[in-house]
């Protein structure tokens, strides 16, 4: 599940936690002096109808992918399908296109969470002091679970 | 006629009497098929043969006719006329003995190969008919027991005799084998696990080691997966650690002088200098910086300790930068006094040179004294017993390894080949390490309280050191609640003491995949503490960087003998031995390697971590960490993991470095071969495809040939250059202050200052592309004509290393050439997005002519060339007329046919074809399809402008697209920036050397 592009400067309300150094409490990081590396989202284990969408992946290509796992010879009884930042948009578009698509025989279930995600930034000026900062920010995720519900 | 046929005709001719010709058949047939009315032609023909075999009479031309000419029904009734009235039966005989002889002599006589059993039909053939003649038929018998002799006589004599004096079974026993092992280690050093490699890989021998290449079975995608989803192993022992220890002040004075700040972090940076990560630097000759670059090296500082400002350094350089590395480090540390190894020296003595090494102190009862007493008697005919090399056999015990100052007290020694260096690539390398890994169980309180002579339990003795090692046992064990190891900081260092490996060997082998259900007891505070802040720094500590210690563990090593005994003698088979014994236990570091951090696909792939052994120890580790299902890669894959991180690897993309240098010449001198061993008609010409370096790159020419470009640059066109390089003159003008004030050029250097990186790197990207965010403009100033200038002034004579990926098709190759895209390429290529790309004219070989015409000369017998140096005067004159005898004996199958006629045409074209002197002068530097040396101009060679060329490329499976890195001149590269439109920014053409297709590319800088 690669990140999908989030915001880097604007949107998102950046909270710098100030949690690497102990004198980090001022975190009034200049962007000269930092270089930003993103870290990858932590990753969770995967089971085989899970499906992590992404933004650069055709969406075609990972609707069809869904669709092959509910009604291929996988034949799942349920999928998950789970966006991260830019990517929930997506996500929702995926779940209710299968939706609609099955003619009503198919069912959702959205969940909603956060996810911390960390940051490096390292210092543009090799001096020594210049010590590398790391902070965590939040973005948001959805978790959808597509079924068949049971017959009753 | 094709040569083939030719070839064909003449091997039919071969045993033919001189009387008997005959026309080809495709020649009477096509005198057939043009219509016309061939009977007279092909019989005019016919007669004129006869009249040169002796004449026939008329009746036997008919025959003769009848038999050459097949299938000829049109004109049926013109022969009908022909028929004779008679057959003379002894003229017609006599006409025909001597074909008659002539098909005897081919049918008696074997053809081809001299093998007897050439003779036989295929499926009478049999295996190993060679060695034994009884699998032959009787009546070939003799013949192949003559040729077997003769064959062995031959072999006598062009081999001297192999000496094997001792049976297999006596060389194979294992003090010989040792024996034999470490002679065979003498000139180039085996790693620990050479045996296990050598069987597995293909072995080269490089920098002074026999390293594995690539491994001999088909794992090319197999390896990829490994380090993009699981884990792959390599070992890099071959990598030397040099350590320097000293007051920190100083160390860091000296060693400035080989740093500097522009190029990133230094020696100094402050989290590398406290011991928690390990950092990497680029090392420059002092005072240099930026010319006269060394190499990249990492290095790793020793957590300090308390109240002490006595520091230790370890610097990890490939050996070939360490080769120029060591005298530097020497000179700006003032470290003249070598320091004269004692007796028992760490460095192990090579076999052929007994010296009396400790052997360790097995505590063990030895059960079988009697095979014991077998081995020394006929292992080593000294007595001794043959000593198996543990680290650098190269070396001799008196060499010196450390040097001391005098004056700061700095000691710099040479630990190469005494530590054991592993790297794990892929994501799930921290679940290998944490189920190969078991921290060190503790030792109990009896054996605490003897005094002994293994470390672990004077270790133990110390409080401080047990709290110490149960802290990093609980960071270890907080590796099994972590998904992927890129969620580790980069470079994070963790210190560890570790049990036996080989004593948790599993069962079977598995792949070890993480298993958070087990995890579940891990904190997850403490985990995110980790992931953000590393390990604390006192974790880092570790006792791999006692020489003690290292020496103690290496020594008392239980071997795997000795091991096997031990397990064997269990109660329940196949359980653990449960009091571990006291020598299995082995100081450790990790450390955590970062994956790709450049770009914006693929973050962190390729990440891992290294693995520090104290030698001796490797195989007991490589084996138990093969059994959790890691692939092993050799020097290939070491060299596609940075090509898909996308950073430079060294020797191959250090052109600048003396150890790059030497690694171009032998990387030519490699292709030249392999391409001199194919046959000439298959080979590739690069002169037609317009590629005047395919084997090395002329980059001093390149840097050279650009400078003068762009100085000339504003000046009416009068070269191809100016298609692209037509410059405002206010450019010149300013441009010209440069290059009058630069300094001497003589060397190139590669651009490494991370500000004027970052600058280019945000000028290549086109400004308003997809998925492209706008830079934050403050730090970098608008591309225009003044910056490019400036930037230009400040590094002179540069290469600027960059990444190279195709835009639609494409497969770029070694040396392929990145060019300039005029004008209407671009057009082209905004009209048609999908199209294939520009094509190069084909370019016209001038060389081959000259060539062709001093072969001819080569054919002639061996004989010529003495008349030639015996008469210097008929050379010079001969050199005139050389062409002309040349053109009459152009078909090589009338000089060699065995007709009296043609001879007096051989020897005339002999004479003055032969001419020793010119073979010499061109015959070294001309070889068809290649450009003697002297090179024309490098960059307007071709229709496009050259601007650099690739040193690796390859279709990346990471990027779904050929991908490429490569060096271009920072000259070349600015002016093509100034003179494209934004939207279009950093596009370059790439082609391959044995190619006429352009293909467009996306330049990418990274800062």
């Amino acid at each position: 599940m690669a990140e999908p592009r989030s915001p880097v400067s604007a949107t998102v309300p950046q909270t710098p936690m100030g949690l690497a150094p102990p004198e980090g409490a001022v975190v009034e990081m200049d962007p000269v002096e930092y270089t930003l590396r993103k870290r990858l989202p932590r990753k969770l284990p995967k089971r085989r109808n899970d499906v992590y969408v992404n933004m650069k992946t055709d969406f075609k290509a990972q609707l069809a992918r869904c669709q092959k796992l509910l009604d291929g010879t996988a034949g799942h009884r349920e999928i998950c399908i789970h966006g991260l930042g830019l990517a929930i948009n997506r996500a929702i578009n995926i779940a209710l296109q299968l939706q609609a698509a099955s003619q009503g025989a198919l069912q959702l279930a959205a969940n909603t969470s956060t996810v911390e995600l960390v940051d490096d930034l390292e210092p543009e000026d090799p001096d020594e002091a210049g010590e590398p900062l790391t902070r965590t920010r939040n973005n948001s995720a959805i978790h959808i679970k597509v079924f068949y519900p049971n017959p009753q | 006629m094709s040569g083939a046929k030719d070839r064909m005709r003449h091997k039919k001719m071969r045993n033919q009497p001189s009387s008997v010709t005959y026309s080809s058949p495709d020649w009477s047939g096509s005198q057939k098929r043009n219509g016309g009315d061939t009977p007279h032609s092909g019989r005019s023909f016919d007669s004129s043969s006869h009249m040169r075999g002796g004449g026939p009479s008329p009746s036997d031309r008919y025959h003769q006719q009848g038999g050459w000419m097949r299938g000829r029904q049109a004109g049926a009734q013109a022969y009908a006329q022909d028929l004779p009235k008679c057959l003379t039966a002894s003229s017609f005989a006599k006409a025909r003995a001597a074909e008659v002889n002539a098909m005897l002599k081919a049918v008696n006589k074997t053809t081809g190969s001299c093998h007897v059993f050439g003779a036989l039909p295929k499926h009478m053939r049999r295996r190993a008919m060679s060695h034994n003649t009884k699998r032959l038929p009787c009546r070939l018998r003799e013949g192949a027991l003559k040729m077997l002799e003769k064959s062995q006589q031959s072999a006598q004599k062009g081999k001297k005799e192999l000496s094997k004096n001792k049976s297999r079974k006596a060389r194979r026993r294992h003090g010989n084998l040792l024996l034999e092992f470490n002679r065979r280690q003498r000139k180039n050093k085996w790693l620990e696990t050479h045996i296990w490699h050598a069987k597995r890989f293909h072995m080269v021998k490089r920098w002074g080691y026999c390293l594995g290449d690539r491994p001999t079975q088909k794992c090319y995608r197999a390896c990829y997966r490994a380090m993009s989803s699981h884990c792959l192993l390599q070992d890099l022992s071959y990598y030397c650690c040099i350590e320097l220890q000293g007051p920190e002040d100083l160390l860091l004075r000296s060693l400035s002088r080989l740093t500097s700040k522009e190029t990133g972090p230094t020696f100094a940076a402050s989290l590398c200098l406290s011991g928690r990560r390990e950092g990497s630097v680029m090392l420059y000759r002092p005072d240099q910086y930026p010319s006269q670059a060394l190499g990249p090296v990492l290095f790793l500082w020793r957590p300090c300790t308390k109240g002490s400002a006595h520091r230790q350094l370890w610097i990890w350089a490939h050996p070939t930068v360490k080769q120029d590395l060591l005298p530097e480090l020497k000179a700006v540390c003032q470290c003249s006094e070598a320091v004269v190894p004692s007796a028992t020296a760490a460095v192990p003595v090579p076999a052929p040179v007994p010296t009396p090494v400790p052997e360790s102190t097995q505590p063990s009862p030895t059960g079988q004294p009697t095979s014991r007493k077998r081995k020394r008697t006929d292992g080593n005919p000294d007595g001794q017993p043959a000593k198996k090399i543990v680290g650098d056999g190269t070396r001799s015990p008196t060499t010196p390894v450390s040097w001391r100052s005098p004056v700061s007290g700095i000691v710099i020694s040479d630990l190469s080949m005494e530590i054991v260096r592993y790297r794990l690539i892929g994501p799930l390398s921290h679940t290998v390490l944490s189920e190969t890994l078991e921290p060190a169980t503790d030792c109990d309180a009896e054996s605490k309280s003897k005094s002994c002579a293994f470390w672990w339990p004077e270790h133990c003795k110390n409080q401080d050191n047990m709290s110490l090692h149960q802290q990093q046992s609980d960071i270890f064990q907080l590796f099994k609640g972590v998904y992927s190891t890129a969620e580790f900081p980069a470079g994070t260092v963790l210190g560890l003491t570790v049990d036996d490996p080989r004593l948790t060997l599993p069962r079977k082998k598995d792949k070890a995949l993480p298993n958070l259900q087990k995890a579940e007891g891990v904190d997850e505070d403490r985990l995110r503490d980790i992931s953000l802040r590393g390990v604390p720094e006192q974790c880092s500590h570790s006792a791999l960087w006692e020489q003690s210690v290292r020496d103690n563990v290496t020594d008392n090593k239980i071997s795997e003998q000795e091991l096997n005994r031990m397990k064997s003698q269990l109660l329940v088979p196949g359980s653990r031995l449960s009091p571990v014994p006291l020598q299995g236990r082995i100081p450790v570091l990790l450390v955590h390697q970062p994956g790709k951090q450049q770009g914006q696909e693929m973050a962190s792939w390729g990440t891992g971590w290294d693995l520090l052994l104290p030698k001796g120890w490797g195989m007991a580790f490589w084996i138990p960490l093969l059994y959790r299902g890691v692939r092993t890669g050799g020097l290939q894959v070491g060299l596609k993991h940075s090509q898909n991180k996308g950073v430079a690897h060294f020797p191959h993309d250090y052109p600048d470095c003396p150890a790059g240098a030497r690694f171009q010449q032998e990387q030519e001198m490699d292709l030249l071969e392999k391409f001199k061993r194919r046959p000439p008609s298959k080979r590739a010409n690069y002169i037609k495809h317009g590629c005047l370096a395919p084997f090395r790159c002329p980059w001093q020419q390149l840097v050279e040939e650009w400078e003068e470009i762009v100085r000339e640059g504003g000046d009416a066109g009068k070269s191809p250059e100016d298609t692209v390089t037509g410059q405002p003159t206010q450019l010149t003008e300013m441009l010209s202050h440069p290059a009058n004030s630069s300094a001497p050029r003589g060397s190139f250097a590669v651009l490494r200052n991370r500000k004027a990186l970052k600058q280019l790197s945000a000028w290549c990207r086109p400004t308003s592309s997809k998925g492209q965010r706008a830079q934050r403009g403050s730090q970098t100033a608008a591309l225009c004509p003044a910056s490019v200038a400036s930037l230009q002034t400040a590094h002179p004579s540069c290469l600027v290393w960059v990444r190279l990926s195709l835009l639609t098709k494409g497969h770029p190759v070694l040396h392929a050439m990145v060019c300039v895209p005029t004008a209407d390429d671009l057009q082209q290529l905004l009209k048609d997005p999908h199209g294939s790309g520009p094509q190069e004219p084909q370019h016209k070989d001038h060389f081959k002519s000259r060539i062709k015409r001093r072969k001819k000369g080569h054919k002639t017998p061996s004989s010529a060339p003495k008349n030639e140096s015996s008469d210097p005067n008929k050379e010079q004159g001969s050199d005139s007329t050389q062409s002309l005898p040349m053109d009459q004996g152009s078909s090589p199958t009338r000089c060699l046919s065995p007709e009296p006629s043609s001879t007096p045409i051989l020897t005339v074209s002999k004479e003055p074809g032969i001419d020793p002197t010119n073979s010499a002068s061109s015959g070294e530097n001309l070889t068809i399809g290649l450009w003697p040396k002297p090179l024309p101009s490098v960059t307007s060679h071709c229709s496009r402008l050259t601007l650099g060329w690739i040193t690796q490329g390859d279709f990346s499976l990471t990027a779904g697209c050929g991908e490429a890195l490569g060096l271009v001149s920072l000259a070349g590269l600015l002016q093509m920036l100034l003179k494209q439109p934004a939207e279009q920014r950093g596009l370059v053409l790439l082609r391959n050397p044995a190619s006429l297709q352009y293909r467009f590319a996306k330049i990418n800088i990274e800062a």
